[in-house]
Protein backbone atom coordinates (compact mmCIF):
# COMPACT_ATOMS: atom_id res chain seq x y z
CA UNK A 1 0.00 0.00 0.00
CA UNK A 2 1.49 3.44 -1.00
CA UNK A 3 1.94 5.75 2.04
CA UNK A 4 1.39 9.45 1.72
CA UNK A 5 3.79 11.85 4.12
CA UNK A 6 2.97 15.78 3.72
CA UNK A 7 5.41 18.39 5.29
CA UNK A 8 3.97 21.40 6.84
CA UNK A 9 4.37 24.28 8.59
CA UNK A 10 2.38 26.89 9.56
CA UNK A 11 4.83 30.08 8.90
CA UNK A 12 7.09 30.04 5.77
CA UNK A 13 10.83 29.74 6.07
CA UNK A 14 11.08 26.66 8.33
CA UNK A 15 12.81 24.68 5.73
CA UNK A 16 9.58 22.58 4.74
CA UNK A 17 11.15 22.41 0.92
CA UNK A 18 14.51 21.26 1.99
CA UNK A 19 13.10 18.25 4.28
CA UNK A 20 10.70 17.43 1.72
CA UNK A 21 13.67 17.25 -0.57
CA UNK A 22 15.72 14.77 1.75
CA UNK A 23 13.58 12.76 3.02
CA UNK A 24 12.39 12.20 -0.04
CA UNK A 25 15.64 10.89 -1.63
CA UNK A 26 16.73 9.34 1.46
CA UNK A 27 13.55 7.03 1.01
CA UNK A 28 14.05 6.58 -2.91
CA UNK A 29 17.68 5.83 -2.27
CA UNK A 30 16.16 2.68 -0.41
CA UNK A 31 15.32 1.56 -3.43
CA UNK A 32 11.92 2.82 -3.31
CA UNK A 33 9.36 4.87 -6.17
CA UNK A 34 9.04 7.83 -4.86
CA UNK A 35 6.78 11.11 -5.64
CA UNK A 36 7.29 14.65 -4.66
CA UNK A 37 4.35 17.05 -5.07
CA UNK A 38 4.88 20.80 -5.01
CA UNK A 39 1.24 21.61 -3.62
CA UNK A 40 2.91 25.49 -2.65
CA UNK A 41 1.01 27.09 -5.60
CA UNK A 42 1.80 30.69 -4.48
CA UNK A 43 5.14 30.18 -4.09
CA UNK A 44 6.64 26.88 -5.60
CA UNK A 45 10.57 26.50 -5.37
CA UNK A 46 10.80 22.35 -4.96
CA UNK A 47 12.13 22.07 -8.08
CA UNK A 48 15.06 24.15 -7.61
CA UNK A 49 16.37 21.74 -5.38
CA UNK A 50 16.04 18.94 -7.08
CA UNK A 51 17.89 21.00 -10.12
CA UNK A 52 14.52 20.53 -12.48
CA UNK A 53 15.07 23.66 -14.47
CA UNK A 54 11.79 25.94 -14.98
CA UNK A 55 11.80 25.77 -18.97
CA UNK A 56 11.79 22.22 -18.94
CA UNK A 57 8.79 21.52 -16.90
CA UNK A 58 6.46 22.39 -20.12
CA UNK A 59 3.52 20.78 -17.83
CA UNK A 60 3.16 21.58 -14.24
CA UNK A 61 0.61 20.76 -11.24
CA UNK A 62 -1.38 23.75 -12.40
CA UNK A 63 -1.89 22.10 -16.02
CA UNK A 64 -3.25 19.23 -14.21
CA UNK A 65 -5.45 21.18 -11.75
CA UNK A 66 -6.70 23.48 -15.08
CA UNK A 67 -7.56 20.49 -16.88
CA UNK A 68 -5.03 20.71 -19.20
CA UNK A 69 -3.12 17.95 -18.58
CA UNK A 70 -2.89 14.02 -17.15
CA UNK A 71 -0.84 14.48 -13.46
CA UNK A 72 1.70 12.18 -14.81
CA UNK A 73 2.39 14.32 -17.43
CA UNK A 74 3.54 17.00 -15.04
CA UNK A 75 5.58 14.32 -13.26
CA UNK A 76 9.95 14.68 -14.19
CA UNK A 77 11.98 11.51 -13.20
CA UNK A 78 14.85 13.57 -11.29
CA UNK A 79 17.16 10.31 -10.16
CA UNK A 80 19.59 11.09 -12.31
CA UNK A 81 20.58 14.55 -10.55
CA UNK A 82 20.44 12.19 -7.12
CA UNK A 83 22.68 9.11 -7.68
CA UNK A 84 20.31 6.85 -6.58
CA UNK A 85 21.23 3.60 -5.50
CA UNK A 86 19.26 0.89 -7.72
CA UNK A 87 16.05 0.51 -7.88
CA UNK A 88 15.21 3.93 -6.54
CA UNK A 89 13.57 6.54 -8.45
CA UNK A 90 12.35 9.83 -7.71
CA UNK A 91 9.45 11.78 -9.90
CA UNK A 92 8.67 15.46 -9.10
CA UNK A 93 5.28 17.34 -9.90
CA UNK A 94 6.36 20.67 -9.70
CA UNK A 95 3.97 23.93 -9.28
CA UNK A 96 4.24 26.09 -12.09
CA UNK A 97 6.86 29.80 -11.06
CA UNK A 98 5.66 31.83 -13.85
CA UNK A 99 3.84 34.67 -12.65
CA UNK A 100 1.10 34.28 -14.71
CA UNK A 101 0.14 30.84 -13.80
CA UNK A 102 0.60 32.34 -10.27
CA UNK A 103 -2.02 34.98 -10.92
CA UNK A 104 -4.33 33.00 -12.84
CA UNK A 105 -4.25 29.81 -9.40
CA UNK A 106 -4.89 33.09 -7.23
CA UNK A 107 -7.75 35.03 -9.33
CA UNK A 108 -9.43 31.48 -10.51
CA UNK A 109 -9.06 28.91 -7.87
CA UNK A 110 -9.09 25.47 -8.65
CA UNK A 111 -10.86 22.50 -7.07
CA UNK A 112 -9.33 20.65 -4.49
CA UNK A 113 -11.26 17.53 -5.67
CA UNK A 114 -9.43 17.40 -8.79
CA UNK A 115 -6.10 17.53 -6.10
CA UNK A 116 -7.49 14.77 -4.81
CA UNK A 117 -8.40 12.52 -7.36
CA UNK A 118 -4.26 13.86 -9.20
CA UNK A 119 -2.72 12.70 -6.02
CA UNK A 120 -4.06 9.58 -6.29
CA UNK A 121 -3.82 9.21 -10.24
CA UNK A 122 0.00 9.93 -9.68
CA UNK A 123 0.22 6.84 -6.75
CA UNK A 124 -1.74 4.49 -9.38
CA UNK A 125 0.31 5.34 -12.72
CA UNK A 126 4.14 5.93 -11.51
CA UNK A 127 3.40 3.27 -9.06
CA UNK A 128 4.72 5.00 -6.02
CA UNK A 129 5.60 3.65 -3.02
CA UNK A 130 5.36 6.82 -1.14
CA UNK A 131 4.38 10.14 -1.80
CA UNK A 132 5.49 13.06 -0.21
CA UNK A 133 3.67 16.34 -0.67
CA UNK A 134 5.50 19.73 -0.01
CA UNK A 135 2.66 22.73 1.08
CA UNK A 136 2.48 26.40 1.14
CA UNK A 137 2.72 27.73 4.53
CA UNK A 138 -0.33 28.00 7.12
CA UNK A 139 -3.60 26.62 6.37
CA UNK A 140 -5.55 26.83 2.52
CA UNK A 141 -7.80 24.09 1.31
CA UNK A 142 -5.00 22.52 -0.24
CA UNK A 143 -2.96 22.10 3.13
CA UNK A 144 -6.54 20.77 4.48
CA UNK A 145 -6.56 18.16 2.18
CA UNK A 146 -3.33 17.00 2.41
CA UNK A 147 -3.29 16.81 5.93
CA UNK A 148 -6.54 14.68 5.54
CA UNK A 149 -4.93 12.13 3.29
CA UNK A 150 -1.31 12.05 5.00
CA UNK A 151 -0.31 8.71 6.77
CA UNK A 152 1.91 10.96 8.49
CA UNK A 153 1.49 14.51 8.99
CA UNK A 154 5.28 15.98 9.53
CA UNK A 155 4.77 19.69 11.23
CA UNK A 156 8.18 21.41 10.92
CA UNK A 157 8.60 23.95 14.12
CA UNK A 158 11.32 26.32 14.99
CA UNK A 159 11.77 27.11 18.35
CA UNK A 160 10.04 30.07 18.86
CA UNK A 161 6.44 31.30 20.12
CA UNK A 162 5.07 32.30 16.67
CA UNK A 163 5.99 28.60 15.67
CA UNK A 164 4.70 27.25 18.36
CA UNK A 165 1.15 29.05 18.61
CA UNK A 166 1.28 27.95 14.49
CA UNK A 167 1.31 23.93 15.52
CA UNK A 168 -1.18 24.26 17.65
CA UNK A 169 -3.65 25.76 15.50
CA UNK A 170 -2.13 23.04 12.93
CA UNK A 171 -2.93 20.17 15.43
CA UNK A 172 -6.41 21.28 16.10
CA UNK A 173 -6.96 21.17 12.19
CA UNK A 174 -5.53 17.83 11.89
CA UNK A 175 -7.10 15.92 14.95
CA UNK A 176 -10.62 17.29 13.50
CA UNK A 177 -9.45 15.91 10.03
CA UNK A 178 -8.97 12.36 11.92
CA UNK A 179 -5.06 12.64 10.90
CA UNK A 180 -3.09 9.21 13.53
CA UNK A 181 0.04 9.90 12.56
CA UNK A 182 1.59 13.41 13.41
CA UNK A 183 5.51 13.87 14.15
CA UNK A 184 6.70 17.41 14.64
CA UNK A 185 10.54 18.28 13.21
CA UNK A 186 12.37 20.89 15.06
CA UNK A 187 14.26 23.18 12.65
CA UNK A 188 16.82 25.86 12.86
CA UNK A 189 17.52 25.07 16.72
CA UNK A 190 20.22 27.60 17.90
CA UNK A 191 23.23 25.70 19.09
CA UNK A 192 22.76 27.51 22.88
CA UNK A 193 19.44 25.18 22.95
CA UNK A 194 19.67 22.02 24.89
CA UNK A 195 18.29 19.38 22.31
CA UNK A 196 17.14 16.96 24.53
CA UNK A 197 15.89 19.11 26.69
CA UNK A 198 13.76 21.28 23.94
CA UNK A 199 12.73 18.03 22.47
CA UNK A 200 11.18 16.64 26.25
CA UNK A 201 9.09 20.27 26.35
CA UNK A 202 7.69 20.02 23.12
CA UNK A 203 6.29 16.31 23.11
CA UNK A 204 4.84 17.37 26.58
CA UNK A 205 3.08 20.48 25.33
CA UNK A 206 2.04 18.87 22.26
CA UNK A 207 1.49 15.46 23.34
CA UNK A 208 2.96 14.78 19.57
CA UNK A 209 6.39 12.69 19.00
CA UNK A 210 9.42 14.84 17.91
CA UNK A 211 11.03 12.74 14.74
CA UNK A 212 14.20 15.06 14.29
CA UNK A 213 15.85 17.83 15.20
CA UNK A 214 18.05 20.04 13.43
CA UNK A 215 20.70 22.82 14.15
CA UNK A 216 20.80 26.37 12.10
CA UNK A 217 23.04 24.82 9.90
CA UNK A 218 25.51 27.28 7.92
CA UNK A 219 25.93 24.13 5.77
CA UNK A 220 22.41 24.15 4.18
CA UNK A 221 22.16 27.53 4.02
CA UNK A 222 25.27 27.66 2.05
CA UNK A 223 23.62 24.98 -0.68
CA UNK A 224 20.80 27.34 -0.55
CA UNK A 225 18.09 25.57 -2.97
CA UNK A 226 21.19 24.19 -5.27
CA UNK A 227 21.23 20.46 -4.78
CA UNK A 228 20.19 18.25 -1.51
CA UNK A 229 21.73 18.00 0.77
CA UNK A 230 22.21 14.36 1.68
CA UNK A 231 23.40 13.55 -1.72
CA UNK A 232 26.41 16.39 -1.37
CA UNK A 233 26.90 15.44 2.35
CA UNK A 234 26.47 11.51 2.82
CA UNK A 235 28.47 11.60 5.80
CA UNK A 236 27.17 14.76 7.55
CA UNK A 237 25.40 14.01 11.12
CA UNK A 238 22.57 16.67 9.02
CA UNK A 239 21.90 13.80 6.63
CA UNK A 240 22.19 10.63 9.69
CA UNK A 241 19.63 12.70 10.94
CA UNK A 242 17.46 12.83 7.59
CA UNK A 243 17.96 9.17 7.71
CA UNK A 244 16.54 8.49 11.11
CA UNK A 245 13.27 11.08 10.25
CA UNK A 246 13.09 9.14 7.04
CA UNK A 247 12.92 5.25 9.22
CA UNK A 248 9.86 6.97 11.51
CA UNK A 249 7.85 8.35 8.62
CA UNK A 250 8.59 5.08 6.54
CA UNK A 251 7.19 3.13 9.49
CA UNK B 1 -22.67 28.18 15.37
CA UNK B 2 -20.23 26.72 17.72
CA UNK B 3 -16.71 27.98 18.19
CA UNK B 4 -15.43 25.72 15.89
CA UNK B 5 -18.69 24.88 13.43
CA UNK B 6 -16.75 26.38 10.57
CA UNK B 7 -13.78 24.09 10.99
CA UNK B 8 -15.94 21.18 11.39
CA UNK B 9 -17.82 22.09 8.25
CA UNK B 10 -14.63 22.76 6.28
CA UNK B 11 -13.10 19.91 7.91
CA UNK B 12 -15.39 17.06 7.48
CA UNK B 13 -16.13 18.92 3.48
CA UNK B 14 -12.42 17.70 2.99
CA UNK B 15 -12.91 14.31 4.53
CA UNK B 16 -15.77 13.69 2.06
CA UNK B 17 -13.50 14.30 -0.79
CA UNK B 18 -10.75 12.42 0.38
CA UNK B 19 -13.08 9.37 1.52
CA UNK B 20 -13.21 5.89 0.13
CA UNK B 21 -16.45 6.16 -1.45
CA UNK B 22 -15.64 9.63 -3.14
CA UNK B 23 -12.50 7.29 -4.55
CA UNK B 24 -15.29 4.82 -5.71
CA UNK B 25 -17.39 7.17 -7.70
CA UNK B 26 -14.18 9.17 -8.82
CA UNK B 27 -13.76 5.25 -10.44
CA UNK B 28 -16.97 4.87 -11.63
CA UNK B 29 -17.10 8.80 -13.56
CA UNK B 30 -13.38 7.84 -14.78
CA UNK B 31 -14.98 4.55 -16.18
CA UNK B 32 -18.04 5.97 -17.67
CA UNK B 33 -16.89 9.24 -19.10
CA UNK B 34 -16.02 7.37 -22.56
CA UNK B 35 -19.06 6.43 -22.96
CA UNK B 36 -20.76 7.87 -25.94
CA UNK B 37 -23.81 6.11 -26.83
CA UNK B 38 -27.04 8.14 -26.89
CA UNK B 39 -27.83 11.67 -27.98
CA UNK B 40 -28.74 15.28 -26.15
CA UNK B 41 -31.92 16.52 -26.56
CA UNK B 42 -32.39 18.92 -29.66
CA UNK B 43 -36.08 19.86 -29.29
CA UNK B 44 -35.83 23.09 -28.90
CA UNK B 45 -32.42 24.47 -29.55
CA UNK B 46 -31.40 25.98 -25.94
CA UNK B 47 -31.12 22.28 -24.65
CA UNK B 48 -28.96 21.54 -27.75
CA UNK B 49 -26.87 23.74 -26.52
CA UNK B 50 -25.68 21.31 -23.79
CA UNK B 51 -22.08 19.63 -24.08
CA UNK B 52 -22.37 15.55 -24.38
CA UNK B 53 -18.80 15.76 -21.99
CA UNK B 54 -20.20 17.49 -19.50
CA UNK B 55 -20.90 14.36 -16.75
CA UNK B 56 -21.23 14.95 -12.80
CA UNK B 57 -21.81 12.50 -10.07
CA UNK B 58 -23.11 13.61 -6.28
CA UNK B 59 -24.19 11.32 -3.38
CA UNK B 60 -25.63 12.51 -0.33
CA UNK B 61 -26.16 10.69 2.88
CA UNK B 62 -28.99 10.99 4.91
CA UNK B 63 -26.30 12.38 7.66
CA UNK B 64 -25.27 15.33 5.49
CA UNK B 65 -21.98 13.92 3.40
CA UNK B 66 -22.21 15.34 0.18
CA UNK B 67 -19.52 13.46 -2.15
CA UNK B 68 -19.34 15.00 -5.78
CA UNK B 69 -17.19 14.10 -8.97
CA UNK B 70 -16.98 15.86 -11.99
CA UNK B 71 -19.56 18.88 -13.36
CA UNK B 72 -21.13 19.05 -9.76
CA UNK B 73 -21.71 22.41 -10.40
CA UNK B 74 -22.79 23.11 -13.71
CA UNK B 75 -26.26 23.90 -14.06
CA UNK B 76 -29.17 22.76 -16.20
CA UNK B 77 -32.63 22.29 -16.22
CA UNK B 78 -34.65 20.17 -14.43
CA UNK B 79 -37.11 19.53 -16.61
CA UNK B 80 -39.37 16.21 -16.06
CA UNK B 81 -37.61 16.22 -12.25
CA UNK B 82 -39.33 18.63 -11.42
CA UNK B 83 -42.61 16.56 -11.85
CA UNK B 84 -41.79 14.48 -8.44
CA UNK B 85 -41.32 17.23 -6.05
CA UNK B 86 -44.11 19.75 -7.42
CA UNK B 87 -46.38 16.58 -6.96
CA UNK B 88 -45.24 16.87 -3.34
CA UNK B 89 -45.89 20.16 -2.77
CA UNK B 90 -49.66 19.71 -4.48
CA UNK B 91 -50.03 17.21 -1.34
CA UNK B 92 -49.12 19.53 0.64
CA UNK B 93 -51.82 21.69 -0.39
CA UNK B 94 -54.79 19.79 -1.33
CA UNK B 95 -53.99 16.37 0.67
CA UNK B 96 -53.87 12.54 -0.93
CA UNK B 97 -57.57 12.69 -1.37
CA UNK B 98 -58.48 15.35 -3.23
CA UNK B 99 -55.08 15.46 -5.48
CA UNK B 100 -55.84 11.41 -5.99
CA UNK B 101 -59.06 12.45 -7.31
CA UNK B 102 -57.33 14.94 -9.88
CA UNK B 103 -54.00 12.55 -10.79
CA UNK B 104 -53.55 8.82 -10.72
CA UNK B 105 -50.95 6.97 -9.89
CA UNK B 106 -50.88 4.47 -12.23
CA UNK B 107 -47.83 3.64 -14.85
CA UNK B 108 -49.13 3.91 -18.67
CA UNK B 109 -46.39 2.38 -20.63
CA UNK B 110 -47.45 5.09 -22.85
CA UNK B 111 -45.05 7.69 -23.76
CA UNK B 112 -44.54 11.02 -21.46
CA UNK B 113 -46.12 13.54 -23.79
CA UNK B 114 -48.96 11.33 -24.80
CA UNK B 115 -52.09 12.55 -25.44
CA UNK B 116 -54.25 10.05 -22.98
CA UNK B 117 -56.43 9.86 -19.84
CA UNK B 118 -58.33 6.86 -17.80
CA UNK B 119 -61.31 6.54 -19.53
CA UNK B 120 -62.87 5.64 -16.72
CA UNK B 121 -62.51 8.67 -14.43
CA UNK B 122 -60.94 11.12 -16.77
CA UNK B 123 -57.93 11.87 -14.33
CA UNK B 124 -54.45 11.59 -16.04
CA UNK B 125 -52.75 8.41 -15.37
CA UNK B 126 -49.81 9.99 -13.25
CA UNK B 127 -48.20 13.00 -12.20
CA UNK B 128 -45.11 11.71 -14.35
CA UNK B 129 -46.41 12.26 -17.98
CA UNK B 130 -46.94 15.56 -18.73
CA UNK B 131 -50.87 15.27 -18.55
CA UNK B 132 -50.43 14.45 -15.02
CA UNK B 133 -47.59 16.93 -14.57
CA UNK B 134 -49.60 19.64 -15.81
CA UNK B 135 -52.65 18.65 -13.89
CA UNK B 136 -50.45 18.79 -11.02
CA UNK B 137 -48.82 22.44 -11.58
CA UNK B 138 -52.43 23.58 -11.76
CA UNK B 139 -53.27 22.18 -7.80
CA UNK B 140 -50.88 24.54 -6.77
CA UNK B 141 -51.67 27.13 -4.63
CA UNK B 142 -51.05 31.14 -5.21
CA UNK B 143 -53.41 34.21 -6.23
CA UNK B 144 -51.56 34.74 -9.43
CA UNK B 145 -48.58 33.09 -11.22
CA UNK B 146 -46.07 34.73 -9.51
CA UNK B 147 -46.51 33.65 -6.39
CA UNK B 148 -47.51 30.04 -7.46
CA UNK B 149 -44.12 30.35 -9.20
CA UNK B 150 -42.40 31.83 -5.87
CA UNK B 151 -43.56 28.89 -3.88
CA UNK B 152 -42.27 26.01 -6.35
CA UNK B 153 -38.80 27.59 -6.11
CA UNK B 154 -39.00 28.15 -2.41
CA UNK B 155 -39.57 24.41 -2.26
CA UNK B 156 -36.86 23.60 -4.38
CA UNK B 157 -34.58 25.83 -1.81
CA UNK B 158 -35.48 24.07 1.07
CA UNK B 159 -34.95 20.94 -1.04
CA UNK B 160 -31.40 22.13 -1.89
CA UNK B 161 -30.71 24.20 0.25
CA UNK B 162 -29.73 27.18 -2.20
CA UNK B 163 -32.01 29.73 -4.11
CA UNK B 164 -33.13 28.45 -7.49
CA UNK B 165 -33.55 30.59 -11.51
CA UNK B 166 -35.38 30.02 -14.65
CA UNK B 167 -33.60 29.58 -17.46
CA UNK B 168 -35.80 32.58 -19.66
CA UNK B 169 -34.46 31.13 -23.29
CA UNK B 170 -35.56 27.65 -22.33
CA UNK B 171 -38.77 28.33 -20.78
CA UNK B 172 -39.71 30.58 -23.44
CA UNK B 173 -38.64 28.14 -26.44
CA UNK B 174 -41.01 25.54 -24.23
CA UNK B 175 -43.63 28.34 -24.06
CA UNK B 176 -43.47 28.80 -27.78
CA UNK B 177 -43.20 24.80 -28.84
CA UNK B 178 -45.34 23.45 -26.33
CA UNK B 179 -48.60 22.98 -27.97
CA UNK B 180 -48.61 19.25 -27.44
CA UNK B 181 -49.23 20.25 -23.78
CA UNK B 182 -50.93 22.99 -24.37
CA UNK B 183 -53.94 20.44 -26.33
CA UNK B 184 -52.91 18.30 -23.38
CA UNK B 185 -54.27 20.83 -20.75
CA UNK B 186 -57.52 21.93 -22.78
CA UNK B 187 -58.35 18.08 -22.91
CA UNK B 188 -58.36 17.86 -19.44
CA UNK B 189 -60.52 21.32 -19.04
CA UNK B 190 -63.26 19.85 -21.19
CA UNK B 191 -63.20 17.34 -18.73
CA UNK B 192 -63.21 19.27 -15.54
CA UNK B 193 -59.56 18.13 -14.28
CA UNK B 194 -58.07 21.19 -14.20
CA UNK B 195 -59.01 24.87 -13.26
CA UNK B 196 -59.71 27.14 -16.51
CA UNK B 197 -56.51 29.46 -15.80
CA UNK B 198 -54.98 27.36 -18.27
CA UNK B 199 -52.40 29.74 -19.50
CA UNK B 200 -51.02 30.26 -16.23
CA UNK B 201 -50.84 27.17 -15.06
CA UNK B 202 -48.66 26.09 -18.52
CA UNK B 203 -46.81 29.11 -17.71
CA UNK B 204 -46.17 27.63 -14.15
CA UNK B 205 -45.54 24.37 -15.79
CA UNK B 206 -43.02 25.57 -18.60
CA UNK B 207 -41.08 27.60 -15.88
CA UNK B 208 -41.03 24.78 -13.57
CA UNK B 209 -38.98 22.32 -16.13
CA UNK B 210 -36.96 25.41 -16.73
CA UNK B 211 -35.64 25.77 -13.03
CA UNK B 212 -32.04 25.67 -13.28
CA UNK B 213 -30.36 22.75 -11.00
CA UNK B 214 -26.65 21.24 -10.68
CA UNK B 215 -26.03 17.11 -10.03
CA UNK B 216 -25.15 18.29 -6.55
CA UNK B 217 -28.89 19.73 -5.81
CA UNK B 218 -30.23 16.42 -7.47
CA UNK B 219 -28.40 14.40 -5.00
CA UNK B 220 -29.90 16.53 -1.88
CA UNK B 221 -33.19 16.43 -3.25
CA UNK B 222 -32.78 13.13 -3.33
CA UNK B 223 -31.42 12.49 0.02
CA UNK B 224 -33.97 15.03 2.03
CA UNK B 225 -36.67 12.20 0.40
CA UNK B 226 -34.44 9.20 1.73
CA UNK B 227 -34.10 11.29 5.01
CA UNK B 228 -38.19 11.58 5.33
CA UNK B 229 -38.64 15.19 4.23
CA UNK B 230 -36.13 16.52 6.36
CA UNK B 231 -32.59 18.46 4.16
CA UNK B 232 -29.65 16.23 5.98
CA UNK B 233 -27.45 19.43 5.36
CA UNK B 234 -29.78 22.10 6.34
CA UNK B 235 -31.99 20.59 8.43
CA UNK B 236 -35.51 22.11 7.35
CA UNK B 237 -38.01 20.50 6.66
CA UNK B 238 -38.83 20.11 2.87
CA UNK B 239 -41.80 18.21 2.32
CA UNK B 240 -44.54 17.08 4.99
CA UNK B 241 -43.34 13.39 6.51
CA UNK B 242 -46.91 12.01 5.48
CA UNK B 243 -46.11 12.66 1.70
CA UNK B 244 -42.54 11.08 1.21
CA UNK B 245 -43.94 7.88 0.63
CA UNK B 246 -46.12 9.02 -1.89
CA UNK B 247 -43.53 10.94 -3.78
CA UNK B 248 -41.10 7.88 -3.67
CA UNK B 249 -43.65 5.59 -4.56
CA UNK B 250 -44.26 7.43 -7.89
CA UNK B 251 -41.00 7.78 -8.37
CA UNK B 252 -40.46 3.90 -8.19
CA UNK B 253 -43.33 3.11 -10.68
CA UNK B 254 -43.59 5.87 -12.89
CA UNK B 255 -40.05 7.92 -12.60
CA UNK B 256 -38.33 6.82 -15.19
CA UNK B 257 -40.57 7.47 -18.59
CA UNK B 258 -41.71 4.11 -20.17
CA UNK B 259 -38.90 2.06 -19.59
CA UNK B 260 -39.66 2.27 -15.32
CA UNK B 261 -40.47 -1.20 -15.05
CA UNK B 262 -36.74 -2.04 -16.56
CA UNK B 263 -35.51 0.32 -14.18
CA UNK B 264 -37.15 -1.21 -10.98
CA UNK B 265 -36.06 -4.17 -12.32
CA UNK B 266 -32.32 -3.37 -12.64
CA UNK B 267 -31.91 -0.64 -10.50
CA UNK B 268 -34.57 -0.50 -8.02
CA UNK B 269 -33.64 2.81 -6.33
CA UNK B 270 -37.05 4.94 -6.54
CA UNK B 271 -35.99 8.17 -9.37
CA UNK B 272 -36.80 10.39 -11.81
CA UNK B 273 -35.26 11.83 -14.73
CA UNK B 274 -35.25 14.53 -17.10
CA UNK B 275 -34.51 15.49 -20.53
CA UNK B 276 -31.50 18.16 -19.48
CA UNK B 277 -29.76 14.89 -18.59
CA UNK B 278 -30.41 14.67 -14.64
CA UNK B 279 -31.74 11.89 -12.72
CA UNK B 280 -32.20 11.92 -9.10
CA UNK B 281 -32.49 8.34 -7.47
CA UNK B 282 -33.72 7.58 -3.62
CA UNK B 283 -32.14 4.87 -1.51
CA UNK B 284 -34.39 5.21 1.45
CA UNK B 285 -32.98 5.69 4.58
CA UNK B 286 -29.27 6.33 3.10
CA UNK B 287 -28.70 8.24 0.45
CA UNK B 288 -29.76 10.26 -2.40
CA UNK B 289 -27.73 10.35 -5.62
CA UNK B 290 -27.92 13.05 -8.64
CA UNK B 291 -26.24 12.56 -12.24
CA UNK B 292 -25.92 14.68 -14.63
CA UNK B 293 -25.12 14.05 -18.17
CA UNK B 294 -26.65 14.96 -21.45
CA UNK B 295 -26.80 12.82 -24.12
CA UNK B 296 -29.73 10.49 -23.29
CA UNK B 297 -31.28 6.62 -24.91
CA UNK B 298 -34.21 6.72 -26.90
CA UNK B 299 -36.81 6.50 -24.20
CA UNK B 300 -35.20 10.10 -22.85
CA UNK B 301 -32.52 8.98 -20.03
CA UNK B 302 -29.14 9.63 -19.27
CA UNK B 303 -27.03 6.94 -20.81
CA UNK B 304 -24.08 7.50 -18.34
CA UNK B 305 -26.73 8.22 -15.01
CA UNK B 306 -28.12 4.84 -15.78
CA UNK B 307 -25.01 3.27 -15.58
CA UNK B 308 -24.00 4.75 -12.38
CA UNK B 309 -27.02 4.10 -10.57
CA UNK B 310 -27.32 0.76 -11.71
CA UNK B 311 -23.75 0.12 -10.29
CA UNK B 312 -24.33 1.66 -7.26
CA UNK B 313 -27.40 -0.18 -6.77
CA UNK B 314 -25.33 -3.39 -7.16
CA UNK B 315 -21.93 -2.49 -5.49
CA UNK B 316 -23.83 -1.13 -2.37
CA UNK B 317 -27.10 -3.19 -2.37
CA UNK B 318 -29.52 -0.29 -2.64
CA UNK B 319 -32.33 -1.76 -4.16
CA UNK B 320 -35.20 -1.60 -2.11
CA UNK B 321 -35.67 -5.64 -2.53
CA UNK B 322 -32.33 -6.48 -1.92
CA UNK B 323 -31.67 -8.67 1.10
CA UNK B 324 -28.65 -10.37 0.10
CA UNK B 325 -25.54 -9.02 1.61
CA UNK B 326 -23.94 -6.30 -0.63
CA UNK B 327 -20.64 -6.60 -2.36
CA UNK B 328 -19.30 -3.40 -0.69
CA UNK B 329 -20.78 -1.92 3.02
CA UNK B 330 -21.66 1.31 2.65
CA UNK B 331 -21.08 2.64 5.89
CA UNK B 332 -17.65 1.62 5.65
CA UNK B 333 -17.23 3.21 2.46
CA UNK B 334 -18.77 6.14 3.84
CA UNK B 335 -16.51 6.48 6.77
CA UNK B 336 -13.31 5.00 5.79
CA UNK B 337 -10.93 7.38 7.93
CA UNK B 338 -8.15 6.72 5.82
CA UNK B 339 -8.90 7.11 1.92
CA UNK B 340 -5.76 6.84 1.09
CA UNK B 341 -5.83 2.89 1.91
CA UNK B 342 -8.33 2.09 -0.99
CA UNK B 343 -6.01 3.97 -3.21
Amino acid sequence: MPRVISIHSYRGGTGKSNLTANLATTVANQGYRVGVVDTDLPSPGIHNIFGLEPDRMAKTLNSYLWNEAEIEDGAYDVSQNLDLAQGGQLFLVPASSSADDIARILKDGYDVRRLNDGFRQLVKTLELDYLFIDTHPGLSKETFLTIAISHCLLLIVRPDKQDYQGAAVTLDVARQLNVKHVQIVLNKVLACLDPEALKQKVEEIYRVPVAGLFPLSEDIIKLASEGVFCVRHPEHSMTQEFQAVARRVMK
Amino acid sequence: MTPSSNLKAFADSITATTSPFRSYLSDLHRQYLPLTDGAVADYIPELALADPSWFGIAAATVDGQVFEVGDCDQTFTVQSISKAFVYGLALEDHGRDYVNSKVGVEPTGEAFNAIVLDEATNRPYNPMVNAGAIATADLIKGKDGTERLKRMLDMFSRYTGRSHDIHVPVFLSEKATGNRNRAIAYLMLNFGMVSDRIDETLDLYFQQCSILVTARDLSLMAATLANGGINPVTGDRALDQRYVQDVVSVMLTCGMYDSSGDWAYRVGMPAKSGVGGGITAVAPGKLGIGTFSPPLDAKGNSVRGIQVCQTLSQDFGLHPFNAAAPPRDLAAWINGSEGTNSW
